[in-house]
């Protein structure tokens, strides 16, 4: 319920103050996004599973969202920067709609 | 314990545990990231972290179009300039045209012409006065400068000719003047005044006829009314030079 409620606060910080980001950091965020909700859905998946872990979920977090980045990085200084954040992109939507699958049989049992 | 339950139970009731905590944290970082994101792609423009080589393109683009929109501004000032040019040409080239015909029709006596002038008044009750003496009235004018003379009704050109008719009464042009003869002669007042004044001249002569007289009155301002109908030549036509 408080990481529920952490969420709806990290949201509603972010449209009423509305801070500017470096403009370094502009190409990356959302892969980062992408790569954070990914380690999320594994969050909550592990969660009915009942193997839920704190430290095991941080990890994944950063980790998801360090190298999402890295991978932007590198894509735009081999100059296929595009291209490897789609790449990126699938790969993370792919892992997502397996979570969901996994998270929609624990709730639905379907 | 199913997976229902254990989401049940981890949302109510809420307990402040170092998972919940740490979870609501990194929760609350996605949170802020996900908003400044969707309002930065909702609100601002695209070119904000577009990639390099996409400004790139966009850049020449830009150039590439504003050169474009360049040259037709240039080409479009450069023919505006041409057709200025070309219709003050024509303003210019007209008008010399209307000052020529209104100088030509003066000398052609299809237009009436004022100025300043003498009127000569040949009185002839005696029916003395003969078509030559009207055109050495005539002459001497023309040589005193006249430009535009007209015999009591009918305008003289250059074409007009004089026959001998009735005592009184003079064939001018086709059209038959009976004395008075009255000239109306536009030019220098003056020079005419002395050219028909002078010894043995066209005052003088008539003078000698017996019971003809002659009378010269300066103007100031004149008007040769009486006008020649315009012909078209029938077999002539004008050739470019």
């Amino acid at each position: 319920m408080i990481a529920v409620l952490g969420l709806v606060i990290g949201v509603v910080v972010g449209l009423v103050v509305q801070p500017g980001i470096p403009t370094g950091l502009v190409p990356y965020l959302p892969i980062a996004i992408v790569a954070a909700l990914d380690a999320v859905f594994g969050g909550i998946r592990a969660m009915l599973d009942g193997i839920f872990d704190d430290k095991v979920f941080v990890v994944s977090f950063l980790s998801n969202v360090v190298v999402a980045g890295l991978i932007v990085f590198l894509g735009d200084q081999l100059g296929v920067g595009s291209q490897l954040s789609t790449g990126v992109v699938v790969v993370l939507g792919i892992r997502i709609f397996s979570n969901a699958a996994a998270i929609r049989r624990h709730v639905f049992r379907a | 314990m199913t997976g229902r339950q254990r989401l049940a139970a981890a949302l109510w009731p809420p307990r402040l545990s170092r998972p919940q905590v740490v979870v609501a944290l990194l929760l609350c970082s996605l949170g802020l990231g996900l908003a400044i994101q969707v309002r930065s792609t909702n609100t601002e423009t695209q070119l904000r972290g577009a990639r390099q080589e996409d400004l790139v393109r966009v850049l020449d683009e830009v150039d590439a179009k504003q050169q474009r929109l360049q040259d037709d501004r240039q080409q479009l000032q450069s023919s505006l300039a041409t057709l200025q040019n070309s219709s003050q040409q024509a303003a210019e080239a007209q008008k010399q045209t209307r000052t020529k015909e209104q100088q030509l029709g003066v000398l052609a006596g299809t237009v009436a012409a004022t100025g300043p002038g003498i009127v000569l008044t040949v009185n002839d009750p005696g029916g003395k006065v003969q078509a030559d003496m009207l055109l050495n009235t005539l002459e001497e004018l023309r040589a005193a400068g006249a430009e535009a003379v007209q015999i009591n009704n009918v305008r003289v050109v250059a074409g007009t000719w004089f026959s001998d008719a009735d005592p009184g009464t003079v064939v001018t042009g086709g059209t038959k003047v009976t004395q008075p003869y009255r000239f109306t002669v536009i030019g220098n007042s003056h020079d005419l005044d002395v050219a028909l004044g002078i010894p043995g001249g066209v005052v003088q002569s008539v003078d000698k006829l017996q019971g003809a007289s002659a009378t010269v009155s300066e103007q100031k301002s004149l008007s040769v009314t009486a006008l020649i109908p315009l012909s078209t030549p029938g077999y002539a036509h004008s050739a470019q030079p």
